[in-house]
């Protein structure tokens, strides 16, 4: 803004200036002839000049500068901001680290929590499958008894066929009319 | 025309003339022309068994003993014996079968009972009584 203000005066003063030596030389007006300068142009450039520059100082400069100002404003809050945030970033640490403590503790426990219980489902499953073995193996001898029993009745009930065809086949060569009278006496005999 | 003649009363009339002491061979004759006028031929094992009921609850008992060899005269009497004690017969029949099937011992048939003491029999009481289930 001081910038501005300082250009506008110095261009005003130069604009004097070049009026009054204008003035002074309007009697040499043969100097501008001879380096081939149009006063009057050079006037009304002057006077545009400083018109350009009045309104740029009355409607642009203070715009411009209220732009910049409120962007540098904006800059210094954002480094406030951020300077406060490091602040309080700094005074949070402590905070953030008894929290990350903690939460290491609460995970520590967990998982301390979460072994044990996975060492119960281990035992609890190890004991599960131990009965379920146990139950099969009693299963398998009860199959295995049953099979025994039901091959010994086989056996005692094929050893009963070959007794009995066994004793048949003897007892067709041994028996004969004497024994067989002494037979039907003594069934004769015990019936009585 | 009259009813059919029963079973029952055909046997019984022969029993009765038996025990009488009527010809068999007459009796036989009449029974015989009785079945076969009357076409009942097919009756006759039926009717010789219902005649040897009616002789047994009169006292004659006829009994068949099956064995497998022929049985001696002193065999046969102890088994007339022990049919009369058996049966409270006042006279007893025996007529012997020879099955070499039945290995040793006797089978005894009375009307309406059997006593089968064969070895065959025993074997096979043997081999299904104490056979396990």
């Amino acid at each position: 803004m001081n910038f501005l203000s300082q250009f506008a005066h110095g261009a005003a003063e130069a604009a004097t200036e070049v009026t009054e030596a204008a003035h002074e030389t309007a009697a040499s007006n043969d100097l501008f002839t001879a380096l081939g300068i149009d006063w009057r142009l050079l006037i009304l450039q002057i006077v545009a000049f400083l018109v350009l520059v009045a309104l740029l100082g009355k409607f642009v400069y203070p715009w411009l500068m209220k732009s910049v100002d409120a962007r540098q404003d904006g800059i210094e809050a954002a480094a406030k901001a951020t300077a406060e945030a490091q602040k309080a970033a700094e005074e949070n640490k402590d905070v953030v680290a008894a929290l990350l403590a903690e939460a290491r503790k609460e995970a520590n426990d967990i998982v301390g929590t979460a072994k044990l219980e996975s060492a119960e489902l281990v035992s609890a499953s190890e004991k599960k499958a131990q009965k379920v073995a146990e139950r099969i193996v009693a299963d398998a001898h009860d199959q295995l008894n049953k099979d025994v029993a039901n091959a010994r009745k086989v056996l005692y009930n094929d050893t009963l066929e070959l007794v009995g065809l066994a004793t048949e086949k003897v007892i067709k060569t041994k028996l004969d009319k004497k024994t067989d009278s002494d037979l039907i006496a003594s069934v004769v005999k015990a019936a009585k | 025309m009259p009813g059919r003649l029963s079973r029952r009363s055909i046997a019984q009339y022969i029993a009765t003339g038996l025990v009488e002491g009527k010809s068999k061979t007459v009796l036989l004759q009449q029974l015989a022309g009785f079945l076969v006028d009357t076409r009942r031929t097919k009756e006759i094992d039926l009717i010789v068994r219902d005649i040897e009921f009616n002789l047994a609850e009169k006292g004659y008992v006829q009994a068949t003993i099956t064995s497998a060899f022929d049985l001696s005269a002193e065999t046969k009497k102890a088994l007339e014996a022990f049919v009369k004690q058996e049966t409270n017969a006042t006279q007893v029949s025996l007529s012997s079968l020879i099955d070499e099937s039945v290995l040793g011992g006797v089978k005894i048939a009375v009307p309406g009972r059997e006593i089968d003491q064969t070895v065959a029999h025993q074997l096979t009481v043997l081999k299904t009584r104490f056979k396990k289930a």
